[in-house]
């Protein structure tokens, strides 16, 4: 008896190493371990031996099939590991093919500065107002100072609209600066005020590759018992650095705006040559920004605020002209083209 | 304008050495900008005589000539094109390397050797325009007649060492004093610490002699006017220094007596203006012109006048357009003899007016439209009168200036407190600095403490400087905006108010890029009449504009839709299918004085012709996502009242929040379509983001998650065509409103096997109890009353 289980011992180790992939090694398992296996009908019989075999033989069966099982359980993971080796390693794939193609929209890139533009002041304290579009000649001119003979009135080629004429109003414009809503907002809230208005503008001027009828402006203000002219030159500066990720330098010089006095010019330092001068800053190393001032004491008392209490500055700039200077932009016109090949690279 | 800084340098003693670059950004950051300059010693660098030695045509230029010219030390070969060329001729030659400026416009560009029609030409023989003189047109310069010899440098001829800086004319819009030589110098005396040259008349006028008669009829309109009379002048070219200094700052020379009025005018900013004593009669008459009153200006134009223009007349007609250009019927002339000097003061509004009816912009009007000094109308007649005398030794005074005013205005005083202008720069400036900050601009200050009392110079006292504010800027700029430093200021923090419609809006536009795959455009706010026609849309409700740039920008718009399909035809010339979609206002005229401003979101989905599938369900899907994730709850869609125009009249659905309508999802019409010449699927929608973004939007309110398993019922059904979805789920529904938790249509079919006024639909629904397991029984009941409402509807159910 004990020859013919040595004998099926080794004839099953055979079977399992010849075996090479999980089915094979299946049918020596079910054919020497299985339920009617060859093992398993001697292990059957084991109970019908004489009492010295019994234990003899019943002992080495079960240390074989224990033996079996292992080596069994051995090559099974030997295979699966391959197997996985096998899949694992696939010189076939290739992760250079594109994936399924989705649908993906884009933000404007006008939009997506504007956002940048109203969370840095947002963070600041500045809340963000609208005014209208279509905006009366009150306050697009007169409550900022700028009476209906003033020279500035040059420098704001305006649309203006058909039969739309009141007394208090005087004539409907297209809003030529986002200004307006200054003398609107202190109306509505009286000082101290922090607000910033970014929005459309419009201006009658035939356009070209820097001009177009319609652009974007922000519109800042800013009012309470102190602030002043050094105020502004910090916030402007924490304003420009937040926004382009780098120290910015700001540099003022005097200007001329009905609506503020002291006027101001306010120049950023040339963030493509650093300063040092190029085509873009007109080899000056300043790039021109924005007009800002103190906020003019007719505005203020046009707004309902004393200027004896308070005072304060204002500010307005291109956000047109930021996004093109941002992105190289070099025509105005893509800006409300609607063609996707544009609005697509953003 | 244009400043020579020689002449600056008449009036204040600036350092030799100082560098015009470091100059001119300390004027930007002191008064006003300065946009270039240019060292006139260099523009004749590399240019010298040349004498024509032989011209023969060009071999394939009607036009152009080839020349050999003789440079002295070398013979080169030039094309040229004037007109007046031959053998023999001397010329001015600009050699490879110099600077020319084409045609005498735009920047100066450097010359190289070029082949003009195949010939080589190295140089160029110049017109006056090209090289900075008196222009020639399509004639060369001659210089056979002066004294000169080939290869004599022309710097030695025509050559300044004068700096010419240019000043950007909006940034003196302010600035009435700053319109001349010395006004400029003034500041430059105060900028640099130096003193200021008095500007001293020490010329005798005859007390007794011939006067010119003036009468003012309107003092509103001309507070002054000083008139002079002087005789024995000889009208001639005026001598180089003088013509240099006009050239430099961009006056072309005309003769002597013009001459001299431009030079005074670019000195001291005062306009002037020479009348021909012979063709006066009588005396001089500031008067409005009649009304349809004419006048032929010095330019060749008959201007017809109105009765709010000032003239200045003679007793019979007018002689000039008062402060804005002279008449040809007195001009000076090769003969004139005897002339009337006019240096008068004129109403700053009037003189803009005037000049914007008639598109007339001159020198004069420049400067007289920002509010002249009147003080200076006198000392401008006399420097006008003392280079008369200096050019034209034999003239003549012919009487005293006959001054005719109502008065000068009276001196202009201001309160100064230093300590509130020192809040308002933000740096501490004692009252001391102050004083000598505005002395140095000539302000006389008196007082001590920290509240000042100024008196403001006549030249700064007419628009530009009347309250504090203006000083607190006198103060800053010559201070030093560089040297302000920038601090943050110290508030209290808060929360700004939220503009939740902004916050919403930038949310909005991620979620339709982002999850549904739209592209933001921006558009114009108007369109035109071609886009109504094309859109099927009336004129009603819209406003106007009143001057518009073209024909399609007329109208302002009242719904997006026009602009975006022209961007749809647009883009279908690159792409075959997309989604965009814009944010803007439109403008609807309700009869107030303010149109409705409403914040629109709109968009267009566009698919290929030969898609599959109606292109209505793609919107409508992205319309429903969005507001569905935007507000947070559902939405429903139904026949409008209100249909669009520009939509297909089956094809379009309201969109309704609660009980309002937001906007319409819908097929563009089909003739809109082809109007637009689109062949593609197009769907649409228009969403009122004013009321959306006015919506109390809810917090998700949390349900409990069930204990309990539901149930699944599948029905299929036949019903027919006209059978909207919207009704048959709410016949669902109503079978248990209780139990039945979600009614979905997974599938809709028409075609075979199916009538064809029918179609097939298939829900699934489902059953679900908060408080225990629904029994086979429950859903039988619940089944079969389902099958009720839907046979009532006309349904036959499938596989019943």
């Amino acid at each position: 008896m004990i020859p013919q289980l040595e004998k099926l011992k080794r004839e099953c180790l055979d079977a399992i190493a010849k075996a090479t992939d999980t089915e094979q090694l299946q049918e020596v398992e079910v054919k020497f371990i299985g339920r009617k296996g060859e093992l398993t009908n001697i292990l059957r019989g084991v109970k019908d031996l004489n009492d010295n075999e019994k234990p003899v033989i019943g002992k080495l069966s079960n240390e074989i099939k224990n033996e079996l099982e292992q080596a069994i359980a051995a090559k099974k993971q030997k295979i699966e590991s391959k197997a996985l080796n096998a899949q694992l390693e696939d010189p076939t794939f290739d992760v250079t093919a594109p994936g399924p193609d989705r649908q993906k929209g884009h933000i404007h890139p006008l939009s997506q500065v504007q956002k940048e533009v109203e969370d840095i002041f947002t963070s600041m304290g500045f809340m963000i107002k609208d005014g209208p579009e279509a905006e009366s000649e009150y306050y697009n001119f007169e409550g900022l100072n700028i009476p209906a003979w003033h020279p500035a009135r040059d420098m704001q080629d305006t649309f203006f609209i058909k039969n739309k004429e009141d007394k208090k109003h005087g004539r409907m414009v297209l809003r030529t600066h986002t200004s307006p809503v200054q003398v609107r907002t202190m109306e509505e809230f009286g000082a101290p005020l922090r607000m910033i208005v970014p929005g459309r503008t419009f201006r009658y001027e035939a356009t070209d590759a820097s001009h177009d009828t319609t652009f974007y402006q922000v519109e800042g203000l800013m009012i309470d018992k102190h602030i002043s002219i050094s105020h502004l030159k910090g916030v402007l500066k924490q304003f420009l650095s937040k926004l382009f990720g780098r120290e910015v330098k700001v540099r003022i010089r005097p200007g001329y705006f009905p609506f503020v006095e002291p006027g101001l010019e306010v120049d950023f330092s040339c963030l493509i040559c650093e300063g040092k001068g190029c085509r873009v800053c007109k080899k000056t190393g300043w790039v021109e920004f924005m007009g800002a001032g103190m906020v003019h004491e007719n505005v203020l008392k046009a707004g309902g605020i004393d200027p004896k209490k308070w005072q304060g500055w204002a500010f307005g700039f291109g956000l047109t002209r930021l996004v093109m200077m941002r992105h190289g932009i070099d025509d105005i016109r893509h800006n409300l083209s609607g063609d996707l090949r544009f609005v697509n690279q953003f | 304008m244009y400043i020579s800084l020689n002449w600056i340098k008449d009036f204040v003693d600036l350092d030799p050495k100082l560098d015009p670059q470091e100059l001119g950004d300390l004027f930007t950051v002191r008064t006003a900008e300065i946009e270039g300059f240019e060292d006139l010693s260099k523009v004749y660098n590399d240019m010298v005589v040349g004498k024509v030695e032989k011209l023969e045509k060009h071999p394939n230029a009607d036009k152009l000539q080839v020349c050999m010219v003789d440079l002295g030390d070398e013979k080169v070969q030039i094309v040229c094109g004037g007109v007046n060329l031959f053998e023999g001729m001397m010329v001015p030659v600009a050699k490879v390397g110099s600077w020319v400026k084409w045609h005498g416009e735009g920047d100066p560009v450097q010359l190289d050797s070029v082949k003009l029609r195949g010939v080589e030409s190295f140089g160029m023989i110049c017109a006056g325009e090209e090289i900075g003189l008196a222009p020639t047109g399509d004639h060369i310069v001659d210089m056979t007649e002066m004294d000169v010899k080939p290869g004599q440098p022309l710097a030695e001829i025509y050559g300044t060492d004068d700096v010419v800086i240019e000043v950007d004319n909006k940034s003196l819009t302010h600035r009435p004093d700053l319109w001349g030589h010395y006004g400029i110098a003034r500041e430059f005396a105060a900028i640099y610490g130096k003193k200021l040259q008095e500007f001293n008349l020490d010329l005798g006028f005859p007390s007794k002699g011939d006067q010119i008669d003036i009468k003012i009829e309107d003092y509103e309109l001309c507070p002054r006017y000083c008139g002079v009379i002087v005789k024995n002048i000889k009208v001639e070219e005026s001598p180089k220094w003088l013509q240099d200094r006009l050239i430099a700052v961009g006056h072309r020379p005309i003769s002597n007596i013009v001459d001299i009025t431009n030079y005074v005018m670019a000195e001291l900013g005062q306009p002037l203006h020479a009348f021909d004593r012979s063709f006066i009669n009588g005396g001089i008459v500031v008067r409005r012109a009649n009304k349809g009153e004419k006048i032929t200006t010095l330019d060749g134009e008959e201007r017809k006048l109105d009765d709010t223009m000032l003239v200045i007349a003679d007793h019979k007609k007018p002689v000039a357009l008062a402060g804005v250009m002279g008449g040809e019927n007195s001009e000076i002339q090769e003969g004139t003899t005897e002339i009337i000097i006019e240096s008068a003061n004129f109403n700053a509004q009037n003189i803009r007016t005037t000049s914007t009816k008639l598109g007339l912009r001159t020198e004069a009007v420049q400067r007289f439209e920002k509010a002249l000094d009147p003080v200076l109308a006198e000392t401008a007649i006399k420097r006008t009168c003392e280079l008369i005398l200096q050019l034209c030794p034999d003239a003549e005074i012919a009487g005293p200036i006959n001054d005719v005013n109502k008065g000068l205005p009276e001196e202009l005083k201001v309160k100064f407190d230093t300590e509130a202008a020192s809040s308002k720069i933000g740096v501490e400036i004692s009252s001391n600095e102050c004083k000598k900050i505005l002395e140095s601009l000539q302000f006389k200050v008196s007082g001590k403490g920290k509240v000042l009392d100024v008196t403001v110079p006549t030249w700064r006292a007419t628009k530009d400087v009347d309250i504090e504010d203006d000083l607190v800027e006198e103060i800053v700029r010559m201070y030093g905006y560089e040297n302000v430093p920038e601090t943050m200021p110290e508030l209290p923090i808060t929360a700004p108010m939220p503009n939740v419609e902004r916050t919403l809006k930038h949310k909005a536009r991620q979620m339709l890029a982002h999850e549904h795959g739209m592209s933001e455009v921006y558009n114009y706010s108007f369109y035109g009449k071609d886009e109504l026609r094309k859109c099927l849309m009336v004129e009603d409700n819209h406003v106007l504009l009143d001057n518009f740039l073209s024909s399609d920008q007329t109208h302002l718009r009242v719904s997006l839709v026009p602009n975006l399909l022209k961007n749809v035809a647009d883009n279908l010339r690159y792409f075959d299918g997309f989604r965009l979609f814009e944010v803007g206002r439109t403008y609807i005229e309700e009869g107030k004085f303010f149109p409705i401003e409403d914040k629109i979101f709109g968009g267009m989905v566009v698919l290929p012709k030969k898609s599959k599938g109606e292109i209505f369900y793609e919107a409508k899907a992205i319309v429903e996502g969005f507001l569905q994730d935007f507000l947070g709850s559902d939405i429903e869609f139904e026949l409008p009242d209100d249909p669009r125009p520009f939509v297909h009249s089956s094809r379009i659905a309201s969109i309704k929040v609660g009980e309002e309508v937001v906007g319409y999802v819908g097929e563009i019409h089909p003739q809109v379509l082809k109007n637009w010449d689109i062949e593609a699927k197009v769907a649409g929608f228009e969403i009122n983001f004013t009321k959306l973004a006015a919506m109390e939007l809810d917090f998700v309110k949390y349900k409990p998650i069930p204990k309990f398993q539901g149930l699944d019922i599948d029905i299929s059904v036949v019903l027919p065509r006209e059978r909207k979805v919207a009704e048959i789920e709410k016949k669902i529904r109503e079978a248990d409103p209780k139990l039945i938790e979600r009614v979905k249509l997974f599938d809709i079919y028409q075609g075979e096997n199916i009538e064809d006024d029918k179609k097939a639909l298939a829900f699934r629904v489902l059953l679900q109890a908060e408080d225990r397991t629904l029994t086979d029984e429950e859903m039988a009941k619940v089944q079969k009353k389902i099958f009720r409402n839907l046979e009532n509807l006309g349904g036959v159910i499938r596989g019943k």
